[in-house]
């Protein structure tokens, strides 16, 4: 079976944040929710000062942390490795978002379904059409775009993603681009000492 | 909320996708576009089979729905029943039907021209509609009231013309190895096609190694990325510039073969600044061997001198490349390094490694030709040449790239054209003396020299100008000094917010509004301008209208189609319909059409040309500029949404073959002297304030005058703009709102923790910052990524209190900052200062005014809450 992960291209991110965006209307996330954030950090002394960007998302653990402490069995992982909620289970307890090292948990407030994106208590039609997919009072994630997954496409991040810094595949199929880009250029997973065996490198 | 939907995420639910072009910013890049089977547009991505954006869109384009979908868009004509103007002052819209909206703005226009057209103010500025932006031209106007030309490339534009005959250029991301960026991001997050550029240079950079310097006072995004950034004092790029120039000549590090041959650096240039010239007017060089001088184009000639001091008729005469070595003298590593504060020993190594880089000499066969290659560019853009000496400026970056010829080489800076409109128009006019044609008019013809003058912003005295609006507030407080004999009173403004953007404290401009008798008005959502109107006339958005265009493309050529996705949400018109609507009850139809045929091109093919008496939808004008590149329908156009191609290589490296490139560019002597005899002849008043000097032939050390503002004024103030915010307004869009309020560097002024420390300031502060021109507040923000004596303002924080809730204000809009006077504006394009001094004063508290309603800083606050994604 397939093991579903990701490497970002840490030398072509350029924070634009666009798979930020291709995510939020792909997925019809509420105002302030991200299955998918790309940060910025800022490292040494003018005039040798440099910024690095960095694309953060569900790293759809091996040994995941949040599934470990989900109380109603609603966090499962898949047999292709994405680790998924099923609302229908969550009771909104919000443990994995403490248990998660990488803060890639979201509450869903009500009120985030009432406000809207433009926050005046109107939705848009494309809200309407997107909101239907989630349960006010769960926690959600990034699920890799597992509908698309299946459909045989790649997450929209990454065929959103302008420099191609994000690759998406079967990181136990060696021939798969992520393998390869991994084992060439020396992928490393976040926060190793957590040991959650994530499911997501970076490559710089 | 449980779904029974067969699916959740938006791209796989029952629907249509539609092939289209994006119009999130100017540019025309190609989008497939979702629709449900219910009619609603859920997922906007790329178009895979477009080169021209190599399938990706930026995170503007990436959020079009929004603005589709935004509940505060005009949704019918608007009359406004409240007599009162003010930035902040309710309308009190009513709606009323559109025949009484375009009979009540047609019959003021009519009245106006009727009396006297100059009084008339346009502010057209959809780029991707020419033949809308060139409404004015029906009835003879030219007044310009949009801040487009300024505060893009006011002096860029003007000298590409004159250099590559084209609007833009870009360094060719297919074959170039080194990749200087100045005060610009291509290739990493912004200008032309900036997904797309930006995929071409991430792929040129992990896979062929391309070395990335960007040159820049803060760290941009372009700075991050590459291997070397080079922080620069604000406003000192020419001289960065031409310190490498006399490193790449004093090394002989030059392409001096294409100096001969493809330029006029060869041509003998008299005492006088012109070239020497025989009776006939043919132009003599010097014959090296023969030691004689001779016709340019005598078939005898040997190796032509590029050096030297000669004898002709007695007139002392030098090779123009000469002229260039004597201004070079002065312009060592050393003193440029005075002025920059870039180290000399960088200015020296990174000539060495762009020279080196350019491989001179080398050659590469394309399509059976064998060209030079040269894989070296040095691209500039807005921060870089946004000066009072604009021209120069923009003359300076172009020697580096001819020093080592390579333009329109493969690798080096290629001439990007704005729109082909055919696909065999060549954009080279052969002109005088084997040179090419220039061609700094790149949006059309200027009006003639006149005094007094017949346009408010007084272009009739720019003779390579692109529009500089913020002189119409010159004319507004002194219309006697520049002898105005006319008021423009009217103002009709489309797709276009000049409120937001120009230049000069927002307080007078406010004034300025309140002058104007009537205002109309059409627009998507409300803005910084729409507030001031009297008539609102609401328009399709671009998920709602038809459109053919191509704008600025680096690589490619071809046309893109912009169709409906879905039917106009509420009652709105196109651009087209509302333009002709009026040109008919103006009557002016006529004389309209005939712009749009001119504009469009459309009389190279005789039978697309628009009939008197007709009225032409956008739909139709979309299907005759498909029509004129390539002869296909619009049902071709509609399936394959684009006729895009790789350009062809004919036309985009040395599509000059055969002639000479402007190195020295004449016209500088001559225009300046007919400019001053003419404002002579008509003792025109301010002549004595023209700054004629601006005027060169070649580019000098002239420091622009913004360095000589008093001392009080410590810091040099600079304004970004990064991906997410290029171009026009996104602000008010919630998922751009989402990112970039999230992104330091957007959420405060920021300077470098030293120079805070010196002026006793720390990170979140709330300060006046103040130029000798106007004031704006702020809270302070550090980071290492920008040069000491500068203060980094993000465009973010330019927005002024609009009524659209979404729009967050912030202190006070950078442009407040900056000058409108001539003093600081490039007499040769109308190009203003887009850089300032000031000081910051700390303060207790926000002023009075900023305490009321949700300003970005009481967001940024209120994110910081935590439980959002991502925050390690």
């Amino acid at each position: 079976m397939a093991r579903m992960g990701m490497v970002f291209d840490i030398r072509r991110c350029i924070g634009c944040n666009a798979c930020v965006v291709g995510c939020k209307q792909e997925n019809s996330l509420p105002d302030g929710v991200f299955f998918t954030r790309t940060l910025s950090e800022d490292y040494g002394v003018y005039p040798n000062a440099g910024r690095v960007y960095i694309p953060t998302l569900c790293n759809h653990c091996e040994d995941a942390p949040c599934e470990k402490v989900c109380p109603s069995g609603a966090t499962y992982t898949r047999e292709d490795g994405i680790v998924m909620v099923d609302d229908n289970k969550c009771i909104g307890c919000n443990s994995c978002a403490v248990a998660c090292p990488y803060d890639q948990r979201t509450a869903l407030g009500k009120d985030l379904f009432e406000k809207g994106l433009f926050g005046e208590g109107e939705l848009t039609a494309f809200e309407e059409q997107g909101y239907t997919r989630f349960t006010p009072g769960t926690v959600t994630k990034c699920d890799f775009c597992s509908e698309r997954v299946d459909a045989g496409l790649d997450p929209a991040c990454v065929v959103t993603c302008p420099t191609d810094a994000r690759i998406f595949g079967d990181l136990d199929d060696p021939e798969s681009k992520p393998a390869k880009l991994i084992k060439e250029r020396g992928g490393r997973p976040p926060m190793p000492e957590k040991n959650t065996k994530p499911k997501v490198y970076y490559v710089t | 909320m449980a779904t029974e939907a067969r699916h959740v995420q938006n791209s796989l639910k029952d629907g249509k996708w539609i092939r289209s072009t994006c119009k999130m910013c100017l540019h025309s890049c190609g989008s497939l576009i979702h629709v449900t089977d219910d009619g609603v547009i859920n997922k906007i991505e790329g178009d895979p089979t477009n080169p021209s954006n190599n399938g990706k869109l930026c995170p503007k384009g990436n959020s079009a729905i929004m603005r589709h979908y935004d509940p505060k868009r005009f949704k019918q004509p608007l009359r406004r029943t409240n007599p009162e103007k003010g930035p902040n002052v309710d309308p009190m819209w009513e709606p009323i039907s559109w025949d009484e909206a375009l009979d009540l703005v047609a019959s003021e226009l009519k009245k106006t021209i009727e009396d006297d057209p100059r009084k008339i103010l346009p502010s057209l500025e959809d780029f991707q509609k020419m033949n809308v932006w060139n409404w004015p031209l029906a009835f003879g106007n030219q007044n310009s009231f949009q801040s487009g030309g300024t505060m893009c490339g006011g002096a860029y534009h003007p000298v590409n013309g004159y250099i590559h005959s084209s609007f833009a250029v870009a360094n060719d991301a297919k074959h170039c190895n080194y990749w200087v960026n100045d005060g610009t991001g291509d290739g990493f997050s912004s200008h032309l096609h900036a997904a797309a550029q930006a995929n071409w240079v991430a792929d040129a950079r992990i896979k062929r190694g391309m070395r990335c310097v960007t040159i820049e006072p803060r760290l941009s995004i372009s700075a991050a990325k590459s291997e070397e950034w080079i922080p620069i004092r604000p406003a000192t790029d020419r001289h960065f510039a031409l310190g490498l120039c006399h490193v790449m000549a004093n090394e002989k590090r030059c392409d001096y073969e294409f100096l001969r041959k493809d330029t006029n650096a060869p041509y003998l240039v008299g005492p006088d600044g012109t070239f020497m010239r025989n009776e006939e007017g043919t132009i003599y060089v010097w014959d090296s061997e023969s030691a004689s001088a001779k016709l340019w184009n005598d078939p005898s000639l040997g190796e032509l001198a590029l050096e030297g001091t000669y004898s002709l008729d007695g007139k002392e005469c030098k090779p123009a490349f000469q002229k260039f070595l004597d201004i070079l003298e002065e312009c060592t590593p050393e003193k440029m390094s005075e002025v920059t504060t870039v180290p000399a020993e960088t200015i020296i190594r990174i000539a060495r490694e762009f020279s080196e880089a350019a491989q001179i000499g080398a050659t590469i066969e394309i399509d059976g030709r064998t060209l030079p290659l040269r894989p070296a560019g040095y691209n500039y853009y807005r921060g870089a040449q946004g000066h009072k000496h604009g021209f120069q400026t923009n003359h300076a970056f172009k020697m580096v790239n001819f020093l080592v010829g390579n333009i329109d080489a493969p690798g080096g800076l290629c001439g990007v054209t704005l729109d082909d409109q055919w696909i065999d128009k060549s954009h080279i006019i052969p002109g005088e003396n084997g040179m090419i044609e220039p061609q700094p008019h790149q949006l059309g013809p200027l009006p003639p020299f006149a005094y007094p003058p017949t346009t408010a912003h007084l272009l009739n005295y720019f003779p390579v100008g692109l529009h500089p609006p913020h002189l119409n507030m010159l004319t507004f407080e002194n219309p006697e000094k520049y002898g105005l004999d006319f008021k423009p009173d009217v103002m009709f403004v489309l797709h276009s917010n000049p409120l937001w953007a120009m230049q000069g404290p927002r307080e007078k401009w406010f004034e300025f509004m309140k002058s104007m008798r009537f205002i109309a008005v059409s627009d998507i959502i409300p803005t910084e301008t729409t507030v001031w109107a009297d008539v609102i006339l609401p328009s399709h958005d671009a998920l709602e209208s038809w459109n053919m265009t191509m704008i600025e493309p680096p690589h490619t050529e071809g046309m893109c189609l912009r169709q409906p996705a879905v039917e106009p949400l509420y009652d709105t018109k196109s651009e087209e319909d509302i333009m002709t609507e009026l040109s008919e009850r103006m009557g002016i139809l006529d004389a309209y059409n005939e712009v749009i045929n001119i504009v469009s091109g459309f009389h190279q093919k005789p039978e697309l040309l628009l009939q008197p008496g007709r009225k032409y939808s956008d739909k139709e004008i979309a299907e005759r500029k498909g029509l004129l590149w390539n002869d296909k329908p619009l049902d071709w156009y509609i399936e394959h949404g684009h006729s895009v191609t790789p350009r062809r290589t004919d036309k985009w490296y040395r599509p000059w073959e055969g002639l000479r490139l402007h190195f020295y560019i004449e016209d500088m002597v001559t225009l300046p002297r007919e400019l001053r005899q003419k404002m002579e002849d008509a003792q025109v008043p301010f002549r004595d304030e023209w700054d004629f000097d601006d005027y060169q032939p070649l580019p000098t050390t002239v420091l622009d005058p913004v360095h000589s503002e008093p001392p009080e004024y410590d810091l040099y103030g600079i304004f970004f703009k990064d991906i997410q915010i290029n171009f026009g307004e996104s602000l008010s869009n919630p998922w751009i709102k989402d990112i970039v309020f999230r992104d330091p560097v957007h959420i405060a002024l920021i300077l470098n923790p030293k120079t805070a420390e010196k002026q006793g300031l720390k990170s979140g502060d709330i300060v006046r910052a103040e130029s000798p021109h106007g004031m704006i507040f702020g809270r302070i923000g550090v980071s290492e990524g920008m040069h000491p004596d500068t203060l980094g303002v993000s465009n973010s924080l330019s927005r002024i209190k609009v009524r659209h809730e979404g729009v967050r204000h912030a202190g006070g809009h950078f442009n407040d900052l900056l000058p409108y006077d001539l003093h600081n504006t490039d007499a040769v394009t109308g190009q203003p200062e887009t850089v300032c001094k000031v000081k910051l004063t700390k303060l207790d508290d926000w002023p009075e005014a900023l305490k009321q309603g949700k300003s970005v800083y009481d967001l940024v606050d209120e994110l910081k809450r935590p439980g959002k994604a991502g925050s390690h």
